[in-house]
């Protein structure tokens, strides 16, 4: 066993470590755990199964073994990148519903009487007051 | 008491179910309506149900916590959790309460495996009853007590029971209900499990693919193993 292969071992195990310990202490939802793991364990095969990568390397006309695992390594941080964007677009839009959500529960600010009161046609009456609760729903997400 | 009904897109169903169980128990209804699209809050509340609705979907488990705090802040002493969709028959949420009502259990399931109850109607692929057999096993060997169906959805709770989940209860699908047995075994609450019907759904479409089973599965089997050295929710 080279060095090489010992260090991506060890590498490897780390990671399934660390993992684990930080679902333990629920600072990582099961969901990625699962995922990090299953990387975890893709290192620990490609630590052990050597010759299995420079076939199917050779096989895919790529040259240099090592050179496939981090075109794959790339395209699953890709993988992962994408996803988290996603993610944190479904929470930005969230959380633009929370707060819209927020001001109608805060209720509108309005002069109190005495104050400046804009004058015309559209000037509040009181009747057609914004009630919390009669505002229409923002559109519920799936 | 406070009968709880988390619905997602049910309106054709939570009416009638609402209807139900006024028929047959005499409690509050709360429908938690988990960002439908649909007209469901307001049938809910046109059959006399109290309705409260999250912005967005949220899961079960989180519509259920809300009902919980729900029932904590309005000084319920009994909670009973029950589907909108018309699975579970509320003729027999009698016997869950029964069971919280006289303080035998602060955590009553609704099985719905008995084999001795004719047409328990509750029919499912293979995969996914050798996983509720994987998951019955390893969810009792921890609580010290038989559980069946593991993930049943119709429970009686006491008010301990509803007062802790209303602090902690997990939100992850299979989480809201496997992990949540646990939870009350760490806490010292006494469960028990009562055979119960099963309707066939009438309405809506079952949560289910076979790919996303499999890794909910894998993801229970994960929480299952770490439960114990976990730090507490």
């Amino acid at each position: 066993m080279s060095k090489l292969e010992i260090m991506l071992l060890v590498l490897a195990f780390g990671l399934l470590i660390f993992t684990v310990e930080i679902v333990r202490r629920r600072r990582l939802s099961e969901n990625y755990a699962i995922a990090w793991m299953l990387v975890a364990l893709v290192g620990v095969a490609l630590g052990l199964a050597r010759p299995l990568v420079d076939r199917l390397s050779k096989s895919l006309g790529i040259a240099y073994g090592t050179s496939l695992v981090f075109a794959l390594a790339i395209l699953f941080l890709v993988g992962v990148c994408i996803n988290l964007s996603m993610h944190v677009s479904r929470l930005e839009s969230r959380l633009e519903t929370l707060a819209r959500e927020s001001a109608f529960l805060r209720g509108p600010m309005r002069p109190g009487p005495g104050a400046d009161r804009p004058t015309g046609a559209d000037r509040p009456t009181g009747q057609d007051r914004l009630e919390p609760g009669a505002e229409p729903d923002p559109a519920p997400e799936s | 008491m406070l009968v709880i009904i988390p619905a997602l897109n049910e309106e054709a169903t939570v009416a009638d179910v609402i209807a139900s169980v006024g028929g047959h128990l005499d409690a509050d209804i709360l429908v938690i309506d988990d960002g439908s699209r649909d007209a469901t809050a307001e049938r809910a509340v046109a059959a006399g149900a109290t309705v409260l609705r999250h912005p967005f979907n949220l899961g079960v488990g989180a519509a259920l916590r809300t009902g919980f705090q729900y029932a904590r802040a309005e000084g319920y002493q009994i909670a009973v959790q029950l589907d909108a969709d018309g699975q579970h028959d509320p003729a027999d949420a009698k016997r869950l309460v029964d069971l919280v009502a006289d303080g035998t259990a602060d955590l009553v399931v609704g099985s719905r495996f008995d084999p001795n109850l004719e047409g328990s109607g509750y029919e499912i692929g293979r995969v996914r009853r050798i996983g509720m057999k994987v998951l019955s096993r390893r969810v009792s060997r921890q609580l010290g007590t038989t559980v069946v169906d593991t993930t049943s959805g119709f429970r009686a709770f006491s008010r301990e029971a509803l007062v802790h989940f209303a602090d902690s209860y997990p939100s992850a699908y299979l989480s809201d209900t496997v992990e949540a047995l646990l939870l009350a075994g760490d806490w010292g609450l006494t469960v028990v499990e009562v055979p119960v019907r099963m309707h066939a759904r009438m309405g809506g479409t079952a949560s289910s693919g076979s790919l996303k089973s499999a890794f909910h599965l894998l993801r229970i089997n994960l929480v299952l193993s770490l439960h114990r050295v976990r730090r507490p929710m």
